[in-house]
């Protein structure tokens, strides 16, 4: 099922100036047709992703953030990527316990160079997210699921720590 | 803020998928958009005046221009607005091509993905601010990596045009591959008669240091100012008093190690130099083979040595220097062909690589200029060149064509008949490639004046019978088999990267791409430039190249140098991190992650500790913007606020209330 | 002598020389404790230590920056100590350290859970060996310590002072459980609850930040990002994805940081389980980086620091 027949999705990218930006450029200059959904921030480096960044568009909705970085010892700035890949690692190994399906992030390693592979990158994720469908969002849609929500913290569901 | 929206059709490049007149609509109802328009050429001179006019008439403080990767004409447009008074800061781009058009094959999708990436600037450039450069010195000295015909190109040229040169060689001396090849396609002429007298300026120019036997140990610092340091490697002669007279090497009684120069035809000495015109002309001793390094006795060159330069205690040295560019001009080594099967892995010591048969030929190589079979010594009738021994071949990870190797073959098999009138040379190819000036009719001459027989197809495997090697292969022209006696067979070896490129890289920040020839800044546009600013590249480093080529991008290296370095300051990138003392509490975390020490301690007027940016040396990554905690040092042009910005235009919060 | 005793003369002997020694007093009722400045050997009268001394002090320890202060710590607090020594966010030439070996301390909220009425004001606190007996208007209820321990004493494998100057009390062998086992309940639901159970507690919380004021890694104090305008992270709604996101920007700056003192949840007024998140972050740290919080002295932070070849990071083929 190619990604383009169903409604788009939210996905947003984080993608560092040197590397994989100009990665996704060579893939549109070699016209490696890719799904619409993804949006791209450019950043300097994958070391300027502040993980809060994702968080706050996973926040926000977001049903998909890819970040994508030069590969370890190609970074720009000579080290970027291997605090970002730190950083990175401890929030995709965070998301489960908030509920948060881990794999609707993803972080990865292209160079300017490999067009394709970043065509592959984007059509599997967005691939993947579709799959996942629509995120649901943290804060409730409607007025009544607000009303909902809030009668239902008023009781107080069952806490594992607090009984 | 008026902001002001040009949405370009790239002529149909965008506008073929983008309904670029309904994104420029929809930019219209975006907060502070002002105006909005879409036009054919954005980056065309009418264009660029169209953007200035409205500046003017509109009265905008910002521009967002939909079009092309910023990658590619951001600085364009930056200098539009800045001629039209506004700060070149105060100005974004939404790429709707390459990101967009090109990669997307629906209309109203694209037109709708347009739209929002032009909100996304839109939303940034809100949160602009004119950013003002800082204006450095630079260190008025040029690095050459590499001391082939490329650096030996870039030094002199940059030596010519009034800079101080420091030269690093890996080897014993420079003049690289080129320096081993008996003649140059396609004038056959001597090799070492051009090369001889550049190697001699290099060594005679008042301005130019070169250091042989030594690698670059790290790299510090930025374009302008960069801190080297290099590793001298020990050669136990004292070089300052080695005359080059040779004594030594005539009487050393170790010749246990292939010689390099020689690629392996002969043994050298353990105590050397490589060729009689070598630079510098000092001898070196291989550490590896001298009986006095591994078994401590016979130091038969010092006894013999009339200046007393050896040094068996000789250590390396550590020399720093600081440059304001860098050259690199590493250039390529030959594929190793024992990978293939089909050519016998070297059990048959009649098949040698075409960089052996080259320093046969030559008059100053092994054989004094006779071509002898290695088996035997027998002058060969019947040679046999094949081409293509990894170029062009997926299955040993060399896809790319060497360029080269199929002129150098129609040169081989020329010299061949001049040297051996009675021979007959066979060539195996694939295709002949020979698009340069003079080339095609210099392969056409090895055909009709010396007799040169190509036979197109690959060949399948050589074997021994009696005193020969059986060559089968596929003439695909014919759609046959044949089968070749050959006395010598000599493999056209291509190209790959050199050997320590990818670790050299890393220290230069200069990106190898997947086979470790390094990525020019723009492939048809900045051939010689990289994306870390103050480092160019020269001749085969940056992939397969021949010798003008070579020497072109030395000249064309040189060249970039030389305007570099001609203006009397430079002007630093004004998008470098900022710390609030406010919000900064001192902690020094973000002194601990700077990649580069561009943060320093200082103390505020109460002796509170605050961070500090050193401007000219921040490189604009980020990575102390993530590590502060309290946000208080922020990536000027990237700040949090313009990224999250960029965050809730694209995902928007959904709230609690309607606050409005 | 008693632990107290010893406890009281070491400080006594020190206190000269110190801004004040920061420990525990009888709060507003026998079962409440509350932080004690000492300034004075007067004020020394008032100390307490035991198991109703809950606090970890060691958050007051970067208000005194530039002063040279004592602080009594237990095993878990010390923890806090070795970190912020770690972060050179104090000097260790300006903390005296009086160290205890500790026997677990309670939770306030078990103790609520288990009266049969919410206390109140309690009346007194009977500490015996392994049981607490309760007063409330008139009424005795004896509670077994290790029914009301804190959550952090039941997995505590650091109850003496790792770091000190002075030890009291005789050193320990822990043996800690495994885990615990609300910890491994939570874990194993799927993501549709965990999410539902999110949303529904951050819907409780009301950003009175007590969990960030109460942490001894959140440094930033007025500085914090959660209620700046530049930068402009968090929106003042209070909205359940507002309010998680604050306690996401908590456990992000808390990675590789957070000694699991508790402090946050004690600290919470609407109960909300934020060391669920806490452990959780913890263990991918330790998991990667094969290192905890406040354990070891001189340890740079993991996310401050990186390895070329990260042995536990699969780079994911894509």
């Amino acid at each position: 099922m190619p990604a383009q027949d169903v409604r788009e999705l939210r996905i947003v990218g984080f993608l560092c100036n040197w590397c994989s930006y100009g990665g996704a450029d060579t893939a549109g200059v070699s016209r490696f047709t890719q799904p619409t959904d993804l949006r791209i921030i450019r950043v300097p480096c994958s070391g300027r992703i502040d993980p809060l960044f994702i968080v706050r568009s996973l926040m926000n909705g977001a049903d998909g953030v890819l970040v994508s970085g030069c590969h370890p010892r190609d970074c720009h700035y000579a080290e970027g990527n291997f605090y970002a890949r730190r950083r990175l690692e401890m929030l995709k190994r965070f998301l489960p316990i908030t509920g948060i399906d881990a794999r609707r992030f993803e972080y990865t390693w292209v160079s300017a160079s490999e067009g394709q592979r970043w065509q592959h990158v984007v059509t599997e994720f967005t691939r993947r997210v579709h799959e996942f469908g629509p995120a649901p969002t943290f804060n409730p849609a409607s007025e009544a699921d607000w009303n909902a929500l809030a009668v239902q913290a008023g009781q107080g569901q069952a806490c594992p720590c607090h009984g | 803020m008026r902001i002001g929206v040009f949405i370009c059709h790239c002529g149909s490049n965008i506008a073929g998928t983008v309904d670029c007149p309904s994104v420029a609509a929809t930019a219209l109802t975006y907060p502070d958009v002002v105006f909005s328009t879409d036009t054919m050429y954005a980056c065309s001179e009418p264009g660029q005046d169209a953007i200035i006019q409205a500046i003017k008439d509109k009265n905008l403080d910002g521009v967002v221009v939909a079009s092309c990767t910023p990658r590619m004409h951001e600085p364009t447009f930056r200098r539009t607005v800045e001629r039209a008074g506004l700060n070149r800061y105060m100005f974004e781009m939404a790429n709707i091509r390459e990101h967009v058009s090109w990669i997307g094959k629906t209309k109203d999708l694209n037109t709708g993905k347009a739209a929002e990436l032009v909100r996304m600037a839109v939303e940034k450039l809100r949160r602009d601010k004119p950013l003002i450069p800082k204006r450095f010195e630079t260190v008025k000295r040029v690095l050459v990596i590499g001391g082939g015909v490329a650096g030996i190109q870039a030094a002199l040229d940059c030596a010519d045009g009034g800079q101080e040169v420091i030269m690093v060689e890996r080897e014993q001396t420079i003049g690289g591959k080129m320096a081993k090849l008996d003649k140059t396609f396609p004038t056959v002429d001597c090799s070492s008669c051009v090369l001889g007298p550049k190697m001699v300026d290099v060594a005679q120019h008042p301005n130019i240091t070169l250091y042989a036997c030594s690698e670059i140990e790290a790299v510090g610092g930025y374009v302008g100012n960069f801190q080297i340091t290099i590793r001298k490697k020990a050669t136990y002669v004292n070089w300052k008093d080695c005359t080059g007279c040779g004594l030594c090497v005539e009487k050393c009684p170790s010749r246990k190690l292939p010689d390099p120069f020689n690629e392996g035809l002969c043994n050298a000495p353990s105590i050397n130099i490589p060729f009689p015109q070598a630079i510098p002309k000092k001898a070196a001793i291989t550490a590896a083979s001298c009986i006095m390094l591994q078994k401590g006795k016979c130091g038969l060159c010092a006894k013999v040595c009339p200046v007393k330069c050896i040094d068996f205690e000789q250590k390396d040295e550590l020399i720093n220097v600081d440059v304001g560019a860098i050259v690199v001009a590493t250039g390529y080594d030959l594929f190793d062909w024992h990978k293939y099967p089909q050519y016998g892995e070297g059990r048959y010591p009649d098949v040698i690589t075409s960089m052996q048969y080259e320093r046969m030929l030559s008059a100053s190589g092994p054989t004094g200029g006779h071509v002898k079979r290695p088996s035997d010594g027998k002058e060969p009738r019947n040679v046999v060149f094949i081409q293509c021994v990894g170029s062009r071949d997926k299955s040993v990870d060399r896809p790319y064509c060497s360029g080269f190797c199929c002129m150098y073959t129609a040169k081989q098999a020329i010299l061949t008949k001049d040297h051996i009138p009675d021979s007959q040379s066979y060539i195996f190819y694939m295709d002949i490639r020979s698009p340069g000036k003079g080339y095609d009719e210099f392969t056409r001459r090895a055909t009709e004046e010396y007799g040169a027989q190509y036979v197109r197809g690959r060949v399948a495997m050589i074997y021994p019978k009696g005193d020969k090697l059986i060559v089968r292969g596929a003439d695909t022209l014919a759609g046959t088999q044949v089968e070749v006696p050959a006395d010598l067979v000599v493999l056209a070896v291509g190209a790959e990267s050199a050997k320590g490129a990818v670790a050299l890289g890393e220290k230069l920040r200069v990106c190898p791409d997947q086979y470790g020839f390094f990525v020019e800044s723009h492939p048809k546009l900045k051939p010689v430039e990289t994306n870390t600013a103050g480092v160019f590249l020269a001749g085969a480093c940056q992939g397969p190249k021949d010798i003008p080529a070579s020497v072109g991008q030395g000249s064309a290296a040189a060249a970039k140098v030389l305007g570099l370095l001609s203006k009397a300051m430079l002007e630093s990138d004004p998008a470098v991190s900022r710390v609030n003392p406010a919000r900064c509490v001192g902690c020094g975390k973000c002194i601990q992650t700077c990649p580069f020490g561009a943060i320093k301690e200082i103390q505020d007027r109460f002796g509170n500790p605050k961070a500090e940016v050193i401007d000219t040396v921040c490189q604009g990554c980020g990575i102390c913007t993530v590590t502060c905690p309290q946000g208080a040092i922020q990536l000027e042009h990237f700040t949090d606020n313009q990224i999250l910005a960029e965050v809730n235009a694209l995902c928007p919060p959904k709230m609690f209330a309607n606050y409005e | 002598m008693s632990q107290l005793d010893d406890l009281k003369n070491a400080i006594k002997g020190r206190l000269g020389e110190l801004e004040c020694v920061i420990g525990w007093e009888q709060g507003y009722d026998s079962l409440h404790a509350t932080p004690l400045f000492i300034r004075s050997e007067a004020d020394l009268d008032r100390l307490i230590i035991g198991p109703l001394a809950v606090h970890n002090l060691v958050t007051y320890l970067t208000g005194f920056k530039g002063k040279k202060v004592g602080v009594v710590v237990k095993g878990c607090d010390s923890r806090s100590v070795i970190q912020l020594l770690n972060e050179k966010l104090i000097n260790r030439d300006d903390v005296v350290i009086f160290g205890l070996c500790c026997d677990g301390v309670v939770s306030q909220r078990k103790i609520r859970a288990a009266l049969p009425a919410d206390p109140g004001f309690v009346e007194s606190v009977e500490i015996g060996a392994s049981d607490l007996k309760v007063t409330v208007a008139g009424q005795a209820a004896t509670l077994r310590l290790s029914d009301v321990l804190a959550d952090k004493c039941l997995i505590c494998d650091t109850p003496d002072a790792i770091v000190s100057d002075v030890l009291i009390g005789t050193p320990h062998t822990p043996a800690p459980a495994a885990s615990l086992a609300c910890q491994d309940e939570f874990e194993a639901k799927s993501d549709a609850e965990k999410f539902a159970f999110w949303q529904e507690t951050m819907s409780r919380c009301i950003r009175c930040y007590a969990c960030r004021n109460a942490c001894p890694m959140c440094v930033c104090r007025d500085h914090c990002i959660a209620t700046s305008r530049d930068p402009l992270w968090l929106s003042q709604d209070n909205s359940p994805a507002e309010n998680m996101m604050f306690q996401m920007v908590h456990v992000s700056h808390l990675a590789g940081r957070c000694t699991e003192c508790g402090e946050c949840e004690r600290a919470c007024p609407v109960d909300i389980p934020l060391m669920l998140l806490r452990r959780y972050m913890n263990r991918q740290v330790k998991d990667v980086f094969e290192m905890q919080a406040g354990k070891v002295l001189d340890q740079t932070p993991p996310l401050l620091t990186f390895k070329v070849q990260e042995e536990r990071i699969n780079e994911r083929g894509w």
